[in-house]
């Protein structure tokens, strides 16, 4: 594991982004690590907190990555009337639910079927872009030896024009006084900091780490669903109707996120998730849903210890 | 429910200018919805701590009350360089929101309830409305467990824009509340002439307009407001609150608004517990 | 805030850095996961109850063509459309529930779009259940039908320790078109400070359908209450005509033989955090200027 007196790539490396243990940061980040300053994002309170909990905050750590969203080829899907079949290679046990018209023969336009896909190509993207940011932000703070890294804030937006995207972390790194380092030399990391992290140790869990899924559901709408999201249908009484393709495609995002979270949380609990869904309506009633999920994996080190009910009280102001 | 009335024609009842009076204000809906709050199920908007704290009061609540009025305020005229009150608007907001207030208290007396507290008065602007507002009042109506009769000294149910906690805490300093009371002055500040204005410019000094017109709107919607207290024979005014709102008159006509819950002491001795001090930790 | 002597936090926290220290055993737990904040979690725990884990549900129901155009009086295909999505987004959410064995969701985030084809319902919370005592409705009855609820779980606690418990939502909206008036009543009115009747009956009317349909549902599932009650009102984005009311609440019913009090102790803060009286808190648009956490 290196320590902070390990200073940063020799000085003929090529700085930027090659890959390896040094090389992946950018020299602007080696240099301000080598100061022995310490900076953290960490607020008064917040501080006073990690200090009681006998943590040293040694470092502001980041991390970064910017994506782009690509046209992969013919098997992506981005062309209509893809089969549902065509893709099975690139998106083997993927989610996917197709529909067929009930009419007979309508004409050349008409939908005559319909898929709910699983893109997993855009959250294979998505997951390298935040996972490579993550791992960058702890690749800082491992130069800086540091245990854990708290406060984490995470960002993820679009640049400019359409296609990129970018991923930004951003941490406090900071050491357990007279503990042990964590297995492997890999920073545990957690999005509380303050008053919230002491009480979940209290309460007797560990962060492990910072994770988020993301899924992305296509929903190329058959001629049902295309009427009725676009309020053409005039042959019966006019009366509200389920749309099923689209519910089931909501549906299906939120459990696959879910479902994507759990596998990587290998037993442990993941508290304080949070699920942010990112809609387009395209035309005749096709849409995108992406949904991330991210919270804090918890690991349980101690039983619950019994928590009285508090009283109750009324402030006087 | 779809207006009744044929296309075009305003229905039967004529356009009073004074409080309305009567059972039947309220709408159809309005009397099927207090049944089922006759049998048995209680409404309320009180939060979680609100509810529990009513109930250590001593009281539960009833059903959810409100009552809506849309008004149409007229054209005053006013003389661009006089500082007047615009009694005609002043008696359009005052009566509109009297309707609204009379139809929540008409249904929170159908449920028989002692009082309403957490009342809120919204004024709600549409788009297709012109110089029209409609006029809301929400609360919770409450009623006494132990049968004891909370009603004011005009036999209504008092109403109260305080909220739970506040509720909890009057009664327990041995006061009871009696009724919302409001008064109102809408206020049209004299523009200053050209002259005026040149002259003070670039100085510091009292614009003894505005001075005037402000105080005196304002001492008249307070006095207003203090005279309804008296009707209720109330010995005293807690929560004033002063809202100065231009509506949609422009920038010289302000109304002011005074609003207050009138208070009485109750008749039992009171020992107010010794509140513990305390230092939040907490963000 | 808890009778406990407080822990050794730097005892605990070396603790947890141990725990860390040794590569994990390989777990068969399922890994739950929770949108509960900490607090929230302890508080649960502390009424006996565990979250389970993240449930949601969602519907998508249609809106008939040409029912946003102007017209009279109520606009009933809407807000059917309304309340079939609401069911639909509940049933699933109470099915997902099911299949963690949970007795019920808290912490239900409600959000409810419409569109001028369609209106999307979505509902996300997190599923709980009884740690060691029995679920006070029964544990057939909890299992056969899940509460749903949007009460925090801090709410939930309280509504618990009081002797209450929540047994669903309730939910009702109506719409409505804005009401005409002919040219000639217009002018007639327009100098006069007078009720406008028709306005008034039409946004009474659907104002108390709305929190009728809400009483209903609290009855249809046995609720003997209703609380937190919030009702917006407003315009719809894409048709300003057609105004939209919704009421909703948490439909609670009594499961102790009678109501728990809770005794509230008065407190004085003694920190800056707390806004000190101005004269300004008087004036304004009737907020107390108290700050809300």
């Amino acid at each position: 594991m290196t320590g902070p007196d390990t200073g940063g790539p020799p000085p003929d490396a090529a700085p930027g982004l090659a890959g390896g243990p040094h090389g992946d940061l950018p020299e602007a980040a080696v240099r301000r690590l080598e100061s022995s300053a310490f900076s953290s994002g960490l607020t008064v309170p917040d501080f006073a907190a990690c200090l009681d909990l006998g943590l040293e905050p040694v470092a502001l750590v980041q991390g970064f990555c910017v994506m782009q969203w690509g046209w992969y080829g013919s098997g992506s899907g981005y062309m209509r009337g893809m089969s549902p079949f065509a893709a099975a290679s690139q998106n083997a046990g993927a989610y996917s639910e197709t529909y067929q018209c009930p009419h007979g023969f309508v004409g050349a336009d008409h939908r005559m079927w319909g898929q709910n896909l699983e893109q997993s190509w855009v959250e294979a993207a998505w997951a390298q872009g935040y996972g490579s940011s993550y791992g960058r932000m702890v690749e800082e703070a491992e130069q800086h030896g540091a245990h854990g890294i708290i406060g984490v804030v995470d960002r993820v937006s679009n640049v400019a024009d359409t296609g990129t995207t970018e991923f930004h972390f951003l941490g406090t790194a900071v050491t357990v006084k007279g503990g042990p380092p964590p297995a492997g030399g890999v920073p545990w990391s957690t999005f509380l900091a303050g008053q919230r992290l002491t009480k979940s140790i209290e309460a007797g869990f560990m962060p492990v780490a910072v994770v988020a899924s993301m899924a992305s559901v296509r929903v190329w709408a058959y001629c049902m669903t295309e009427y009725l999201m676009e309020g053409n249908y005039n042959w019966a009484p006019p009366r509200p109707v389920p749309v099923d393709q689209v519910s089931r495609a909501h549906m299906a995002v939120r459990q696959l996120a879910r479902k994507h979270v759990r596998q990587m949380l290998a037993g442990d609990e993941l508290h304080g998730a949070m699920i942010d869904i990112a809609h387009r309506e395209l035309s005749q009633g096709d849409e995108v849903i992406d949904c991330t999920l991210r919270g804090n994996r918890m690991r349980r080190f101690k039983d619950y210890d019994e928590v009285a009910l508090p009283r109750p009280t009324v402030r006087l102001a | 429910m779809s207006d009744p009335s044929p296309t075009g024609a305003d229905p039967a009842p004529p356009a009073p200018p004074a409080p309305i009076q009567g059972a039947t204000d309220l709408p159809k809906d309005a009397a099927h919805r207090l049944e089922e709050l006759e049998h048995g199920l209680f409404t309320s908007d009180l939060s979680v701590n609100e509810f529990l704290l009513v109930k250590e009061a001593g009281f539960h609540p009833l059903g959810f009350v409100m009552g809506s009025s849309i008004y149409h305020i007229g054209i005053q005229t006013r003389k661009w360089g006089q500082s007047q009150e615009l009694s005609k608007l002043t008696e359009a907001m005052y009566t509109a929101r009297e309707l609204a207030m009379n139809r929540m208290e008409e249904e929170a007396e159908e449920l028989g309830a002692d009082g309403v507290v957490g009342v809120r008065l919204d004024v709600n602007y549409y788009e297709w409305g012109n110089d029209s507002a409609e006029f809301i009042a929400f609360g919770t109506s409450v009623k006494a467990e132990d049968g004891t009769s909370y009603r004011n000294a005009l036999g209504k149910p008092f109403t109260s824009d305080l909220s739970g906690q506040d509720f909890w805490t009057l009664m327990q300093t041995g006061h009871v509340p009696q009724g919302l009371v409001m008064g109102t002055c809408v206020f049209h500040i004299a523009h200053r002439k050209l002259t005026q204005a040149l002259g003070s410019m670039g100085q510091n000094t009292e614009l003894p307009n505005f001075t005037q017109a402000l105080y005196e709107a304002r001492e008249l919607a307070m006095t207003r407001m203090q005279d309804e207290a008296g009707q209720l024979n109330a010995s005293g005014i807690v929560g004033v609150r002063l809202e100065e709102k231009s509506h949609q008159w422009g920038s010289h006509t302000i109304e002011f608004l005074a609003l207050g819950t009138a208070v009485t002491k109750g008749s039992g001795e009171v020992t107010l517990p010794k509140p513990t001090t305390i230092i939040s930790l907490d963000n | 805030m808890s009778a406990i002597p407080a822990p050794d936090l730097r005892a605990e926290m070396l603790r947890g850095a141990q725990s860390m220290a040794a590569a994990a055993p390989p777990s068969h737990e399922r890994g739950i996961t929770s949108d509960l904040s900490v607090d929230e979690a302890l508080l649960i725990h502390a009424a006996g109850w565990e979250p389970l884990d993240l449930v949601c549900g969602v519907g998508v129901v249609s809106v008939p063509a040409g029912v946003w155009n102007w017209g009279r009086g109520m606009i009933d295909s809407a807000s059917d459309s309304h309340d079939a999505s609401v069911d639909i987004a509940a049933q699933q959410l109470r099915a997902e529930c099911g299949k963690v064995k949970g007795h019920g969701v808290v912490g239900v985030r409600v959000e409810v779009s419409v569109h001028p084809h369609h209106v999307d319902v979505e509902l996300v919370g997190t599923a709980v259940r009884p740690i060691h005592r029995k679920d006070p409705r029964g544990d057939d009855a909890a299992l056969a039908m899940p509460f749903v609820s949007d009460l925090s779980a801090r709410d939930f606690t309280l509504l618990l320790r009081a002797g209450w418990m929540p047994v669903g939502l309730a939910f009702g909206a109506s719409f409505v078109y804005a009401p005409r008036r002919t040219a000639g009543t217009a002018m007639r009115q327009s100098t006069q400070n007078v009720e406008l009747t028709n306005y008034t009956q039409a946004m009474y009317a659907a104002r108390e359908s709305a929190m009728e349909k809400m009483q209903r549902s609290a009855l249809n599932v046995g609720g003997e209450g209703v609380v937190e009650v919030k009702v917006t009102e407003g315009p719809m984005r894409f048709a300003r005509h057609a105004i939209g009311f919704t009421a909703w609440g948490t439909a609670v019913k009594l499961v102790a033989e009678e109501h728990q009090f809770v005794r509230p102790d008065m407190v004085l803060p003694l920190d800056d955090a707390v806004v000190q009286f101005e004269a300004e808190s008087l004036r304004g648009t009737g907020s107390k200027g108290r700050r809300h956490r």
